[in-house]
Formats: C-alpha cells, structure tokens, sequence
C-alpha cells in the first residue's frame, strides 16, 4: 500500500511540474540556438562540455524567467546535433539548424568539421562559432564564423614571452598529435616562437592519437634538453600522460600548452608532477571569478555530478549570442544586422570580475571583427587546482 | 639502446595482452571483435572504480575487472554471438554485431563514467634510474612484470588444465572436437568470456599508468588487429609474438626516425602491409580462408 | 542485353519514381530542405558501400574503402583547385586514378583472405589518412579548403549542367547529380552480378582454388573488381569534397571504412541493393534518433543488435524468405 501511495505522489508530482513546465513554456516564447559538435564516441569530450554550459546557462536563463530582447521575453532552447566528429555529419547537422530556424549556432569542435559547413551556414544565413583555429574561417571572404576561443597563435606568443621575461627560458620543443589540428597548431606555435627569437631544438616529433605510452615518444626530445616544452593542441586526455613521461624521464623545464585543460584529470593522471604545468583557461580561478561564474559553477555540477574546467573557455558563445541580441534586436533573424553590430558592440563581462568586457576582436590576426573577446587567462597548475599566471587581451 | 629494449618489453608485454584475448576469441569462434578496445576500455573504468573511487585495495580493483568481463563476455557469447553465428548464412555478419556491440558499450561507458579522462593513484612511487641509461618508473616495471605473469599463467592454463585443452582443441576443429565429446557451446561460451577476460584485465592493470577514457576503445581494437596480424590470426603464441613485435617496432622506429617526426607510423603501416604481402600468413598462422 | 521481369521493370519504375519524383516533391511539400543533404549522403555513401559489396562478391571483407574515398576526394580537389579543371571531368578522373591506385595495391594484397584481406585495408585507411597529412601537395594537416562549387558544362554551346554557384539551391541539384550516380552505379552493378564475370565472381566466393582450377583467371578478375569497387569509393569521395568544399585527411577515415562495410552486411551481403538499403537505414537511423539527445548513441546501437538478431542476413534477407517460401 505504502510503495503505491509513494507512486501516486510521484505521478502527480510528475504531472504537476509537467503542467507547470508547459505553463512557463506557453509564457514565453523559445529562442533556439544551436550546438553542432561531437558529444558521442571516442572524442566525446571535445564536444560535451561545450553543450553542457550552453544548457546550463539556458537553464538558469529559463528558470530566473527568460531573457528580454527587445520588447520580448524568451525563453532559451537549445538543440543540439551530435556530429560523431564527421565533417560529412557536421554538415547534416548544420542543414538540421537551418531547417529548425536557427541563426546562431555554437561548433563545430574541430577544423575539418568548421571548413565543411561553411558553405551551408553561408547560404542559410547561419552565424557559427567554431572551436577550430584556422585563419581562412575568419578571414574574408569567409563572414559568418566567429572563432569562439583564443586561437592558439594568440596565447602562443603570450605565454612564450611571458617565460622569456620570467623563467629565462631560450630553448623550445614542439610536440604535437599526428592529426590535422593539433599540427596546424603546432606550426603556428613554432612560426611564433621563432619570431620571438626562441631557438626550436625539436619541432617534428609527433604522436598517434591513440598513443597509451609516451615515453618512446618523449624520449629523443628530452635529449634535446629544452627550457620549454609545449605539447601543442593536446587533449586533455593525453596531457597528464604527456607530463608524466616527462617528468618521470628526469625533464626539469617549463611544459606548457594552449588548450584548456581540466584540474581534476591532471590531478588524477599526474598528480604532483603536473605542479608548474601551463595552459589556458577561462576565467574561473578564485583571482577572477565573479559570482555569477561561480554560480555557474555551482550549476554546472549540480547539473551534471562533476564541473569540467574546460567549460569556462566554453560558457562564453551563448552570452555573446544574447548579449549582441539584446543591443539589436533584429539581428534575432537577420544575420547582416548581428554582423554589422559585432564592429560596435561591447558590454560588461559578467563572468569575470573588474570591467573586463564582452566584445567581438579578430582585427590583427583576420582582418574583421570575427573573434570572441573571450579573456586570455594563463593559468598554471598547483596542487590540483588552477592559480592565475597572468590575463591578457586579443584585439 | 637499453632505454630502446626496455621500452620495447614494457610496450610489447602489455600489447601481447591485448592481442591474446583477440585472437583467442578469433580461434574459437571465427569472430573478429570490434569491440575489444571497449572491452578493455571498460576493465580500465572498473578497476578505477573499485581502486582510484572506493578505495579498495588495487588488486581488488583488478580481480573486479576480471570478473565484471568475464561475466559480460558470457553474457555476450550466450545471448548475441552464439544465436546470430547459428542462424546467419555467413559467418561474417558476427562483424556487424561486433562493431553495433562496439557502439553499444562506448555509449554505456559513456552514460556511465562520463567523457572525462581517469586516472587512480599510483600503485608504487618512485623511478629507476640507471645512469640515464635506461629509465623506468617502478610502476611501469610492476605492470610490465605483472603482465608477463599473466601471459605466462594463461599459456600454462591452456597447455595443462581440461578447459584449456578443450579451448585447444575447439581452436583447432570444431566438428573435430565436439566429435570427440567436447560440449561445444559450454566452452565457446568460457573461451569468450575469458578473452573478454583477458581485455579487462589489461584495462585494469593499465589505469595505473596510462588512465583510462571513453576514446581509448577503437583506436586498441585496431592496434591489437595489427599485432595479431604480425602474429598469424588465431593462433596464441601468434598473438604474443606480434604484441612484442609491435611494441619493438614503435620503441625502434620512434627512437631511430624522430627526426622524420610526421612519417614514423606511416612507415611501420607501410612496412606492416609489405610484410602481409609476402607473408599473407602472418609469422606463425595457418592460411586461413 | 539484359532481360528484366516485368517485376523487376516495375520495380526499377517505382524506384526511379522514388528517387526523381515522389522525394523531391514530398521535400517541397514539407518544406524539410534539410533532407536534401540527408539524401544525398545516403546515394554518395550508397555508392561508395556498392564498391565495398563488389569486393564482398569475390570473397574479400573490404575495411579500406575510406582510404579511396579520400583518394578521390583529394584528387579531385587538387584538379578543381591548382589545376583549374573543370569539376565534371576531375569526378571521372578521381574514380579512374582511384582504381589505377588499387590496381597496384591489389596485386600483392589481393592474395590474402578473410580476416587478413580486412585487417590489411582497415590499416590502409590509415595509411592514407597518414599520407594525406604528410604530403604537401594535399595541403597536410591545413587540408584543402574553399573549393569552388561545380562550374557549368557544356558540350557544343548547349548547357548539360548548370554553373551550381548561379543556383538559388545547389544542394538540390548536387541531390539530382547524385540520384544519377546513384542510379547508374547500380544498375551497372545489376549487369555486372548477372554478366558472365559476375558468374566467375560467385564460383570464387565459393572456392577460388575450385575456379581457378577450371580456367578462370582469378587473379585477373579480383583486380578488376576491385579495382570497379575503388572506382565508386573515389566518386563518392570525389562528390562529398565538393559538397563540403573542403577536403581534409580526416574527411574520410576509419569509421568511415568501417560504415561502408556495415552498411554491407545490414542491408545483406546476397542482394545488390543491399548496400543501398544498408546506407539508408544506418543513416537515416541516426538522423531520426536526433531527438533522444544523449540517449542517441544508445538507442541507435541497441536497435542495430537487435536487427542483427532477428536478421542476421541483413535486412533483404526478409524479402528473399518470402520469395523462398513461393519457389517452393
């Protein structure tokens, strides 16, 4: 009797919020933005994280009432498309937003993926922010991808420069995946590195992206004995391993990445070997989180059991998407209108504290306004958290 | 050199194992399994469930590992292999099957313990050290040693036990063997479940080392294809000759073409299919057809 | 020439009206635009998985088919781009260049079998994807991007295909482009299975030492299907690199391969329009499971094991039971 009674609740509880859900659903009308990325298979982790903030910012959004543009409050939907990592699939995906309505949409991941849908977003009049750093996406006469991150031949120079001044580092060494985007990554890192004056002991050594040992790998670069070693557009996944071998090989330099990575995988898949280990990051580190990053935060694990801090590079797309929105209003179905605005706009950070800024960049390295200003925040690895080497700009 | 040749044990021991499920499960049933890697992916979350969550002992980790595979290998022969090899006109629609079961568990795994990369405490600290020599952490030496055990172990299980010699002797002829009163399903059944086995084994004594993700599965059922390739399909001593080959190869190529960087596993790729060329066999298999 | 059941001619009807009339009309009527690329994966797929069946047809598990599919694709990109030719004569080329390519991987690969065969062209995929990223005339890892849209031909002034970029909606017409593919790849399969050759082709299935030993020049014929199969990887490949303006050394790699082959056994290894249905079914599967979100992967992988169960001839395997069931 008692386990009927508890169902009975539990149905009319279910059907309550039901109600009220389809309540709150028939008061504001959906905005729908869209996520093309890979959320299954082998390479999941690439795309997860990133569809995860998107639902949980429009959750939140959605729960503390909508977000108002213009004269209209709407609630925020987000669809999502799992692309598997497949340029031919990210195309279909990007094909299913342009059916659904959708201008604004948040991936693909990976290069191969952003370079195939550019013709569909283009003729559909789809904004896209893809996580991919190839220059043509952005440069003219390419207009509707808006690189989502800091680009690696951005932070690249940042950060070499910084252990120039700082470590006195001279000597450097690239490593990188055998894979389209990690080595345009690593090329760009090098061609930085050389005009900062460093000498590049060791620049062709790669890795198969299934790799499980890395000291057969690491080892001819250790003989090189660099200051600096940068694993160029390393996984997370790969990158305790990567600092493991190296360290456990005796390597006492600086190793550094421009990616972001995650301080509970390094700290389970390196542990103290990874103090000292450099990359980039959002800005969630105690130095710079405002309350409303740490409540996303707090949302995000709530949400999904476990925060992932790759996410706080990730949080930015949707908040740019609406803020632009909410500065013009029309843009919401006309893509020249947001375009037009991205030269002009510019708001308040609410994910960082000071008076960082949102505003679109992109100026120097693609000649147009096609960047997020997403704050290059340098973070170093301590005893399984991040702490805050230093913050700079892209314009 | 000596760093080259301790890479090469250490990698090749722990290939071997791999590609000993593989190849077992490949000779008693003509299956070639798709999902191995996940398989083994899976020992990997186990181990690091019990070991690096709950905070028993690893070698509790591991035994768990052991069995949640074993288990689910028998489940898979008994409910999905044994029925679809029975009924299908041609054996190699078991490949479709292994590779939808390969989907199926990337995404359990998946839904299970997350996209994110997992590693466990260090078993044993510390690196040995010989003069910059060779280089080696303690770790790496156990896991190596620990999977020489178990390779040596399974051999003397197939060589001296009954199920063992029935394993055999189903690898050998089927019709042969159930003629001569062998129980035909039973041992198909244990001869998945321990390949299965074997792949969850690796998995768990590799967490150690090398963590475990979600995108480690495909890519090891295609290295433990290559070795047993080397090796000659089905056949044991096979499997572990083109685990330690494949281990020599990447230890060697890796140190001698560095300097080429881009091109070093388009070559062992290219000399691996010059060699097939000549040796459709592989070292040691029979001809198969 | 072929002989055709009045079944089967209206079998071809209702197909050819399937595919040139009754899709594109229910497209418009739906307005769902987006099923033009849907559909148009599934033929250029379908084509690549028939050249995969051929191989089958010989007794070969083909894993590599990936690994012509980039071919073509990049061939055909490097012709459009840097050469300056016209797409329409770099798709015949890419198919062609792609079948000179197997003719000199065949020779020694072809002599292995069974899982040897499939294992040594799974790892030809990765030799190619490897290569790709190591050449500099694919553009290593950067790829080759931009590719312009397929231009006008025109044979004596009179226009046979129009300059795509004109088009108000390009994706249907590379839709059209493709169902022609499509429907031409397989009705030279059809005449190929029930020619002589593909005769010669079923005796080796059954036993090459058997058909050798009567006079067929098996070596012979392994090379020409297989060389036919990669000639349909490499259009297919040829065609996805135009879609997507942008080909990639990732663009077509293991997975894929692997696919092609499960496209194979799910629509049934003993049936011509096999890798069709298979195609369409795995992908179209995928598309429609869009709604379980993260459920996605698990219900897709659920319903193929248990298709497997229940058919483990693949999907035609239905029809031909029935069919059975009459003759006796």
């Amino acid at each position: 009797m008692k386990r009927r009674t508890v169902l009975k609740s539990a149905a009319a509880a279910a059907a309550l919020s039901a109600l009220t859900a389809t309540g709150a659903l028939a008061e504001n009308p959906t905005l729908k933005i869209g996520f093309v990325g890979v959320t299954s298979g082998p390479a999941a982790a690439w795309g997860i994280s990133n569809q995860r903030s998107m639902e949980v910012r429009a959750d939140w959004i959605n729960e503390t009432g909508g977000y108002t543009i213009g004269d209209t409050t709407y609630d925020i939907e987000i669809v999502s498309f799992d692309d598997q990592k497949d340029p031919k699939r990210a195309i279909a995906g990007m094909e299913k937003m342009a059916q659904e309505g959708i201008h604004y949409v948040v991936g693909p991941n990976v290069d191969d993926g952003a370079a195939a849908v550019r013709p569909v977003a283009e003729a559909n009049g789809i904004m896209y922010f893809p996580y991919a750093f190839p220059k043509s996406l952005y440069s003219a006469p390419a207009s509707n991808a808006v690189l989502g991150m800091v680009a690696n031949y951005q932070s690249g120079p940042a950060i070499y420069k910084y252990l120039m001044e700082n470590e006195g580092v001279e000597t450097v060494a690239f490593i990188a995946a055998n894979e389209s985007d990690p080595l345009s990554q690593r090329d760009g890192g090098v061609a930085a590195a050389k005009e900062l004056g460093l000498e590049i002991v060791s620049d062709n050594i790669t890795y198969q992206v299934d790799t499980t040992d890395f000291t057969p790998v690491l080892t001819p670069v250790m003989r090189s004995q660099p200051d600096l070693l940068v694993l160029s557009g390393v996984s997370p996944a790969n990158a305790p391993q990567l600092i493991r071998s190296a360290r456990e090989l005796g390597f006492q330099g600086v190793i550094s990445t421009e990616t972001a990575q995650d301080a509970q995988v390094l700290r389970e898949g390196a542990g103290d070997l990874a103090n000292g280990f450099i990359s980039v990051g959002g800005a969630s580190t105690p130095e710079l989180a405002s309350d409303m990053m740490r409540e996303f935060v707090q949302r995000y694990t709530d949400m999904f059991g476990e925060y992932n801090d790759e996410s706080n590079t990730k949080v930015y797309a949707l908040e740019y998407i609406l803020e632009t929105l909410k500065a013009d209003p029309p843009a919401i179905d006309d893509v020249d209108a947001f375009q037009a605005t991205m030269d002009t706009f510019e708001a308040p950070n609410p994910y960082m504290v000071g008076d960082a800024k949102l505003r679109y960049v992109g100026m120097t390295s693609f000649g147009q306004k096609r960047q997020l200003a997403v704050p290059l925040v340098v973070n170093v690895y301590q005893d399984g958290e991040f702490e805050t080497l230093f913050v700079a700009e892209v314009d | 050199m000596e760093q080259i040749l301790a890479n090469g044990i250490y990698l090749g021991s722990q290939y071997a194992m791999i590609a000993l499920g593989l190849t077992l499960i490949f000779a008693l049933m003509n299956v070639l399994n798709f999902a191995h890697g996940q398989m083994y992916v899976l020992g990997g979350f186990v181990t690091y469930t019990f070991y690096g969550q709950m905070g028993f002992p690893f070698v509790v980790g591991l035994l768990m590992s052991c069995v949640t595979l074993f288990v689910l290998g028998a489940l898979i022969e008994k409910f999905l292999f044994g029925p679809v090899i029975k009924r299908s006109s041609r054996e190699e629609s078991t490949m479709l099957l292994a590779a939808g079961l390969a989907f199926f568990l990337d995404a359990v795994i998946l839904l299970v313990f997350g996209e994110k990369q997992r590693g466990v405490p260090k078993i044993v600290d510390g690196v040995f050290n010989w003069d910059f020599r060779l280089i080696m952490p303690y770790d790496r030496i156990l896991i190596c040693v620990l999977a020489i055990i178990s390779i040596v172990g399974f051999i003397l299980f197939m060589q001296y036990t009954k199920t063992g010699r029935a394993l055999r002797a189903l690898a050998q002829d089927r019709t042969a063997a159930q003629l001569m009163g062998v129980n035909v399903d039973r041992y198909s059944m244990i001869g998945f479940a321990l390949g299965a086995m074997l792949a969850g084994l690796v998995g768990g004594l590799l967490v150690t080392i090398t963590g475990i993700n979600l995108g480690m599965g495909g890519p090891t059922s295609i290295k433990a294809f290559m070795m047993v390739m080397i090796g000659g399909a089905g056949v044991i001593s096979g499997a572990i000759a083109g685990g330690i080959i494949l281990g020599f190869l990447e230890a060697i190529g890796l140190a001698v073409l560095y300097q080429y960087g881009d091109i070093t596993y388009l070559l062992i790729f290219v000399s691996l299919m010059i060699f097939l060329a000549f040796r459709p066999q592989g070292l040691m298999g029979k001809p198969w057809g | 020439m072929l002989k055709l059941s009045l079944t089967q001619w209206i079998g071809a009807g209702v197909f050819f009206a399937a595919v040139f009339v009754v899709a594109p009309v229910t497209i418009a009527v739906l307005g769902r635009t987006d099923l033009f690329y849907t559909l148009t994966s599934v033929g250029l797929l379908a084509i690549a998985s028939a050249g995969v069946w051929l191989t089958f047809y010989i007794g070969r598990i083909n894993i590599g088919q990936g690994a012509f599919a980039l071919l073509g694709a990049y061939v055909s990109a490097i012709l459009v781009t840097k050469a300056g030719m016209s797409f329409w004569i770099s798709l015949p080329i890419a198919g062609l260049f792609a079948a000179f390519v197997a003719v000199l991987i065949g020779l020694p690969i072809l002599r292995l079998k069974g899982v040897y065969f499939a294992m040594i062209t799974l790892v030809l995929t990765q030799v190619f994807t490897l290569t790709a990223l190591a050449l500099p005339i694919t553009n290593g890892a950067k790829g080759i991007t931009s590719i312009p849209l397929p231009g006008e031909l025109s044979v004596l002034g009179l226009t046979l295909i129009p300059d795509f970029a004109t088009l108000d909606n390009p994706r249907q017409a590379f839709y059209y482009t493709t169902a022609v593919l499509m429907v031409l790849t397989f009705a030279a399969m059809y005449r190929l299975v029930n020619s002589r050759l593909g005769h010669l082709c079923r005796s080796m299935q059954q036993n090459e030492e058997l058909a050798s030993s009567i006079g067929v020049n098996i070596a012979y014929i392994r090379i020409v299907i297989y060389a036919i199969a990669s000639f349909f990887g490499g259009v297919g490949g040829a065609m996805f690199g135009s879609i997507a303006q942008s080909v990639y050394p990732s663009s077509f790699q293991v997975a894929d391969s692997v696919n092609f082959m499960l496209n194979c056994f799910l629509g049934g290894l003993g049936y011509v329009f096999g890798p069709m249905l298979g195609t369409f079914v795995l992908y179209f599967g995928w598309d429609l499971l869009f709604e379980f979100g993260k459920y996605q992967m698990l219900i897709y992988s659920s319903v193929l094991i248990f298709l497997i169960l229940v058919l483990p001839n693949g999907l035609l395997s239905l029809r031909l039971s029935k069919k059975r069931g009459q003759d006796k």
